[in-house]
């Protein structure tokens, strides 16, 4: 039998699959690695952060992670917990997931990490610290790329001695050329900050805080509201292959813009789609191509497991494959549970306005935040709308013109000749109410 | 008052194919009734516009009292509450496109999608949520026009259409399917198969196609074909359905006696039932009926009619109405 090569080789790592991923996204895939950490040493699950109350602990100081983008370098550094001795040498600098069971939330594929330090640079220095024990690496990746063996030097050195201390730093040098000059344009530390913001709502404040050139990241949660007694919005859940799904479509509160309008899909917490109105959530073929008029549109789809790989995320974690079976099954639901709405919305705008449109428009205008976690605890329904109730009229205007002459015959009967028209009508109609009608 | 509204159009009651359809559905959700599908306490949700035919049999020879009425034309408001003929007969003024997604999950429905019009993009939408939402041992019918798309079906495909300038032919009905169900035809059809004998063909693809697309996100059901007719009262109509089953309503139905019947068709690849009713006077139908159910190629003797349409009469002489002129 002959055999053709199929060898892997290095340069596949370091300068193919480095092109799919964005800078910023390179980054966020190491703070994604960072919360992990600590989720998972603190036993803390994505239910509990997304479905929970909001998810701090006042006995559990929450993690810090501090990121450095400059031209010369690219940092993360956090007080996560740290990477044990033994996930160093056995698993996270391979390429690849482990085959042991996933104990991470945020870390599928195994090659976040690498991807991200190929990406960014040549030169990469780790040093990582738990309480008890500690390890550093340092790496050129041209030198290693010349090298036959699939191994990185590893060296031991003591722990942080405090679990407030433990954590793990990452330094990436020398940086690339492209990666440079992409830095020097400027844009990309803000980008990585607002990226971060509406990536991790359910994480920041919750469980770490996020610091980014020394700014402090403030999560921006997925917009959803209701409008007590006349909005109320549409809720699904089911499970399937492990993955359990939450599904809430409504009405986003306040002043919205088309960029913000549309899907959200979280993978563990994790948003990993941010305001979709395309196919990919069934816009433009089960439901009607996106419109500026459905801009207060708002649906949130998240997707948990307590095995990520089963998550129907892509390895960049900025989009979905299309190919899961969960995900076909959520969007058909997505795409169902959104018409009532796409309707709704379409009502504001009828060929011959009605005070009912007026009632419509204000519905949609009035419609107030509401915690996702406040919309999935309910049992599911659909979308609805019930016209507020009109307040009973009191008083209506009686007008008409009347001749001066009997005008004047009312001002000499009663001997009141400064009366208004306005005082004649009220007191004819007093009167008449007084002596031809019954009591009430 | 839009024109293209059926009810301004059809004088539903009037239709002998559509009430033998009618009672070909009824009969075959009797059968699954005794086949221990509770089919009393289903939801019908349907368009019953302002005559309610359906719900009428519905409810009087299936004791049905679920009952739900659609309707999308405005100004047929007080008509359509006007002539509802039970009190348990609910109506509502919204399009299918935002009452279907909003049907309860906790019980089994009947939804008959019975469309007036030819193939639309909001059809196959509403399909799409039916089969999204329905619970397990539900029937989904649905019905659709089959003659060629008229002039201002063909607007919203050209709004620039000129109809004084250019007669509708093949070519512009491929556009016009190709507008509204791209993703449902297969692959390199050509003007042909556009043609107006080829309509109802490529409609049933399109159904079969949307009926399908929905239901494997669902991984744990299946879409049983239970219906699939082709009728003509005035324009030529294909009406396509089947049940929701999980592996326990499979079992069911597939043990019920639905497969004794003639218009029963488990497979969509089976040529249609073709429901045609055969012109006879009153004292034709009542000498056919005594000899009913009659023997293969029996023939009468008193006057002459083909074997093929005493056939045709005796697969439908059970459904069929008999009209009389009543005065009010």
């Amino acid at each position: 039998m002959k055999y053709a090569s199929a060898e892997v080789r290095k340069q596949f790592f370091t300068e193919m699959f480095t092109r799919d991923i964005s800078l910023e996204d390179c980054v966020l895939d190491l703070i994604d690695n960072s919360i992990d950490s600590y989720l998972v040493k603190h036993g803390i699950s994505t239910a509990q952060l997304i479905f929970g109350s909001d998810g701090t602990d006042p006995g559990r100081p929450p993690g810090a992670i501090n990121v450095t983008c400059t031209e010369r370098q690219i940092k993360v550094a956090d007080t996560c917990g740290g990477i044990s001795r033994p996930r160093a040498v056995n698993d996270i600098f391979c390429f690849g997931y482990e085959e042991a069971p996933h104990r991470g939330r945020l870390g599928a594929y195994g090659v976040g990490m690498k991807r991200a330090l190929f990406k960014i640079g040549n030169n990469f220095h780790i040093v990582s610290r738990t309480a008890q024990e500690g390890f550093e690496v340092s790496l050129k990746v041209d030198d290693w790329v010349e090298q036959e063996e699939w191994r990185i030097p590893i060296t031991f050195i003591e722990g942080a001695d405090s679990e407030k201390k433990a954590g793990t730093s990452i330094t990436i040098t020398e940086l690339h050329e492209e990666v440079a000059q992409r830095i020097k344009q400027g844009g990309v530390p803000n980008n990585i900050l607002n990226d971060a913001a509406t990536t991790y709502p359910y994480f920041l404040d919750r469980c770490v805080t996020l610091n980014i050139n020394n700014t402090d990241v403030s999560p921006e949660p997925v917009p959803l509201g209701e409008k007590d007694g006349v909005v109320k919005s549409a809720n699904e859940k089911f499970e399937q292959n492990g993955v359990r799904v939450t599904l809430v479509a409504t009405i986003a509160p306040g002043q919205r813009t088309t960029e913000q309008a549309g899907w959200y899909i979280l993978c563990n917490g994790r948003v990993v789609v941010r305001g979709n109105k395309d196919d990919l959530t069934g816009w433009g073929s089960d439901l009607a191509s996106f419109q500026p008029k459905y801009r207060s549109f708002a649906g949130l789809a998240s997707f948990e497991s307590d095995d990520p790989l089963r998550l129907p995320w892509t390895t960049t974690k900025r989009g979905i494959n299309r190919e899961s079976g969960v995900f076909i099954q959520a969007r058909g639901l997505m795409a169902t549970m959104s018409k009532p709405i796409l309707s709704f919305l379409n009502s504001q705008y009828p060929s011959d306005p009605t005070t009912e449109t007026a009632d419509i428009r204000g519905a949609v205008e009035g419609v107030t935040r509401i915690d996702f976690k406040d919309i999935a605890s309910r049992p599911p329904s659909g979308f609805s709308y019930k016209a507020p109730k009109k307040k009973e009229k009191k008083t209506d205007w009686v007008r008409f013109q009347a001749s001066v002459a009997s005008l004047d015959k009312v001002r000499r009967h009663v001997r009141r000749p400064s009366l208004t028209p306005s005082d004649i009508g009220k007191l004819t109609l007093d009167h008449f109410v007084k002596t031809e009608c019954a009591a009430d | 008052m839009s024109e293209t509204s059926s009810s301004y159009r059809v004088q539903y009651d009037l239709r002998p194919a559509k009430q033998v359809e009618r009672r070909m559905i009824i009969d075959a959700l009797q059968r699954l009734s005794t086949a221990g599908f509770p089919i009393t306490d289903y939801q019908y949700t349907g368009f019953g516009a302002i005559y309610f035919v359906d719900f009428i049999l519905f409810h009087k020879l299936l004791g049905m009292s679920r009952l739900l009425s659609l309707e999308q034309e405005p100004s047929l408001i007080s008509r359509v509450e006007f002539n509802k003929p039970f009190s348990c007969v609910d109506t509502r003024m919204f399009p299918a496109s935002s009452e279907i997604p909003n049907l309860s999950r906790d019980i089994q429905h009947i939804v008959w999608l019975d469309y007036d019009g030819v193939m639309d993009k909001s059809f196959l939408s509403d399909i799409q949520s039916a089969m999204t939402i329905l619970s397990p041992g539900s029937v989904l019918l649905v019905t659709v026009d089959v003659e060629p798309p008229e002039d201002y079906d063909y607007k919203e495909v050209d709004p620039d259409f000129d109809s004084s300038k250019k007669v509708l032919g093949p070519k512009e009905w491929k556009d016009y399917f190709e507008y509204h169900a791209s993703s449902f035809l297969r692959l390199g059809l050509s003007e042909e198969d556009f043609g107006k004998s080829k309509l109802v063909l490529r409609s049933a693809e399109i159904l079969r196609a949307a009926f399908t697309k929905s239901i494997v996100a669902r991984p744990e059901l299946e879409f049983l074909p239970m219906f699939h007719f082709v009728y003509k009262d005035s324009h030529k109509m294909l009406s396509m359905g089947g049940m929701i089953t999980g592996r326990a309503e499979k079992r069911q139905l597939r043990a019920s006696t639905l497969r004794d019947t003639v218009y029963y068709r488990d497979t969509f690849d089976a040529p249609p039932f073709e429901i045609t009713v055969p012109r006879l006077t009153r004292k034709e139908r009542a000498y056919l009926d005594r000899q009913m159910p009659c023997a293969d190629g029996w023939v009468p003797d008193e006057f002459v009619l083909e074997a093929e349409e005493v056939r045709r009469y005796s697969e439908i002489y059970r459904f069929l109405p008999a009209f009389a002129e009543i005065l009010l």
